[in-house]
């Protein structure tokens, strides 16, 4: 096989279904006409009794509670794409024929883990509401034929054979020649080239070796090619605008499987999305995840935007929404001998990005000194993936009880006799003291506005308890306790 | 008529089938590297169990045990979170190096502690996971249901990570094990070296369920 075609039979009309959920399970039509004109184009399975070119009256009378809808020119781009990205993930080398329907070009390619491959994308892609059927062959024509026949996927491997039964009407005869051939008694693409082609021609002109051609396959065109997709982006207007929280999931989960089909397609994974809900009041309310673990993981990538939008309450109604991915190559890592990395490094970052999402981006991580003597400065940084073990002792060995900070300092009065604390008041803290340590005295960022000056003490209270309090321009504070 | 220490065996056994995930025996401990508490729960904090460590006094000591908790899992290259209730830890009473195998959640409510810790002891990535509610309003905690506990219990039974729960009185119900420190720290033991300190610490052993273990042998 050379060649594969994608193609989804009632594209418009599973275009439409897949972009909104009110439709699913439901019975559909698309119609097409205006008033007593309009005519039935395509109805889902639901919908029974309900053939195409039916008038809409007569069909509403068959199936009572049918809905009628419109082709819908931005799901079908929306849907189109999906099939597309799906294609890449088979070659790179794809057209885009019209519609619902590609071509892709295989050669090259090992042909046994490509039908493996084919059966992969069938199956997500009616995963994602988009039942595409796959055809392999030799010719693209051969391939498309193939596509028009499979269930979900059909590799033509021996082109008669699998001609010979199919109907006429398959090479597109023009009406005078399939009159003339049904003259002949020819039914079959097999019947029609039983017949030596140069008689045919002689008989039917140009068009008739052209027709001829066409019921052996053998027709070879050059494909248009298409460039895989280069900005991970996909975007949606609601009319109505939504109140809910459903409409936007839904949404989001396709937008997700399409953009993860073609960045997996150009051979990427996210390391980033970005989300925008555009609001009525002509506002927005941005987010930006950064994927710890790059990944093209759709159900990874909603349970992020799930935990997010659980939280998020806007002051109007979304009127639309769009999500960014931004690309990277996929990571490549080796484990080290030494060090202990993780489990189950999906689950790592999925879960830290779920407890941001309730404690926040900036609450979450591991903390790292920063690299000045101000009280209590820190920064939270992305979690390493391995654990290394520790190689020095540390300089300083850790001595005395543990602080505990109060986050923010309590307030306190602090009376002091020759210049010690000997009593703490007027605060959530209230004692004498029993044994004082200090003054440690510290200064920094003299030269900035933000320069800091404090006085530390640490305090033991006769009713028991070992605090630390603290003197700054504010006033004394109590820092934490030791414990 | 069969004897009872028969019965009880049988029950035991009966239970062990009809109840498997209940009978997991403790897949090891993590050792707190605080003699006290290693001595008291035979070893170190359970894997699968729930450990409740009671600061009943200021200065009890329950800081230093997250501190020797952290060396401890360093030094076995395993990782450890802490679920701050009330944004406490101070990382620079640490030494710098001791912080890299930590995820620390800081939480600005007891729910999102409670939210935060559903979702750590489920993750099998961690072997200790210390959830600190000390500081958190005691009025908040007691609103907390039963069930909320049981949950978590539920949920460090499926896998292999210790889960110690500080809080300043006891509140988690059925819980296995718990240890009180009731004997604060003085100012003298501020310039003695913090092993020394946690090994000086008074634990008072509240209550144990050997017979978890029991059951599972």
């Amino acid at each position: 096989m050379s060649y594969a075609v994608l193609s989804v039979p009632d594209f418009a009309l599973h275009a439409l279904r897949r972009s909104d959920p009110e439709l699913c399970g439901q019975a559909v039509a698309l119609v097409a006409g205006e008033g007593r004109k309009a005519r039935v184009a395509a109805a889902s399975p639901e919908a029974r009794g309900i053939v195409p070119g039916l008038a809409a009256a007569l069909a509403m009378s068959r199936c009572p509670g049918i809905v009628f809808r419109r082709r819908d020119p931005a799901a079908e781009v929306e849907a189109h794409r999906l099939l597309l990205g799906a294609a890449f993930t088979l070659s790179p080398r794809v057209e885009s024929t019209c519609g619902g329907c590609c071509t892709v070009d295989l050669r090259g390619a090992d042909p046994a883990r490509t039908e493996a491959l084919m059966r992969l994308v069938a199956v997500e892609l009616a995963g994602t509401g988009l039942p595409a059927r796959i055809g392999a062959g030799a010719t693209p024509l051969l391939a498309s034929y193939a596509a028009r026949c499979a269930e979900p996927v059909l590799v033509v491997r021996d082109p008669r054979d699998f001609l010979a039964p199919l109907p006429l009407a398959f090479a597109d005869p023009a009406p005078a020649q399939a009159e003339i051939l049904r003259g002949w008694g020819i039914a079959t693409l097999g019947g029609l080239t039983a017949l030596p082609k140069a008689e045919v021609g002689r008989r039917l002109g140009s068009e008739g070796v052209l027709l001829w051609e066409r019921a052996a396959g053998e027709t070879l065109r050059v494909l248009r090619l298409v460039e895989p997709a280069r900005s991970f982006a996909a975007e949606w207007a609601y009319e109505p605008p939504v109140e809910s929280i459903e409409p936007l999931f839904f949404k989001l989960r396709r937008f997700a499987e399409r953009v993860a089909l073609e960045l997996r397609g150009a051979g990427f994974v996210a390391e980033k999305l970005s989300l925008t809900l555009l609001l009525e009041d002509e506002t927005d309310h941005r987010r930006e995840f950064r994927l710890p673990e790059p990944g093209a993981d759709v159900e990874g990538w909603m349970r992020v935007l799930n935990a997010h939008l659980g939280t998020v309450r806007t002051e109007a109604r979304v009127a639309g929404v769009r999500l960014v991915a931004a690309p990277a190559r996929p990571p490549e890592k080796q484990d080290g001998l030494f060090d202990a990395g993780l489990r189950d490094p999906a689950s790592f970052w999925e879960n830290i990005a779920r407890i941001a999402a309730i404690v926040g981006d900036d609450r979450v991580g591991t903390p790292a000194l920063a690299d000045t003597h101000r009280p209590d400065a820190f920064v939270l940084e992305r979690p390493s993936e391995a654990v290394t073990p520790s190689v020095e002792a540390p300089v300083h060995p850790p001595c005395g009880p543990t602080l505990r900070r109060f986050r923010p300092p309590w307030p306190v009065r602090v009376v002091c006799d020759a210049g010690s604390p000997c009593r703490l008041e007027g605060g959530r803290l209230e004692g004498d003291v029993r044994a004082a340590l200090g003054p440690w005295r510290s200064a920094g960022d003299w030269w900035k506005p933000q320069a800091w000056a404090v006085e530390t003490w640490q305090v033991e209270l006769a009713g028991g308890g070992v605090y630390q309090i603290a003197c700054m321009d504010a006033g004394w504070c109590v820092e934490g306790i030791l414990d | 008529m069969a004897p009872p220490s028969q019965t009880v065996s049988e029950l035991r056994s009966l239970l062990a089938v009809r109840f498997p995930e209940r009978a997991r025996k403790p897949c090891g401990g993590v050792p707190a590297a605080v003699r006290p508490i290693d001595d008291a729960l035979g070893g170190g904090l359970p894997a699968g169990r729930l450990t409740e460590l009671v600061s009943a006094v200021p200065s009890g000591g329950g800081q230093t045990v997250v501190a020797a908790l952290l060396a401890a899992t360093l030094a076995a290259r395993q990782r450890m979170a802490l679920i701050d209730g009330a944004d406490g830890f101070a990382p620079e009473a640490v030494p710098a190096g001791m912080l890299r195998h930590l995820v620390w959640v800081r939480c600005r409510a007891p729910e999102q502690a409670f939210a935060a810790a559903d979702i750590l002891v489920r993750d099998g990535n961690y072997a200790a996971v210390v959830l600190d509610l000390r500081g958190c309003a005691e009025r908040a905690l007691r609103r907390t249901p039963a069930s909320a506990w049981y949950r978590l219990q539920r949920a460090a039974e499926g896998g292999s990570v210790a889960v110690l729960v500080q809080t300043t009185s006891p509140l988690v119900p059925a819980v296995p094990w718990r240890l009180v420190l009731d004997t604060p720290l003085s100012l003298a033991d501020v310039d003695a070296p913090r092993d020394a300190v946690a090994d000086r610490l008074a634990v008072r052993t509240e209550r144990s369920h050997p017979q978890a273990i029991e059951l599972a042998g």
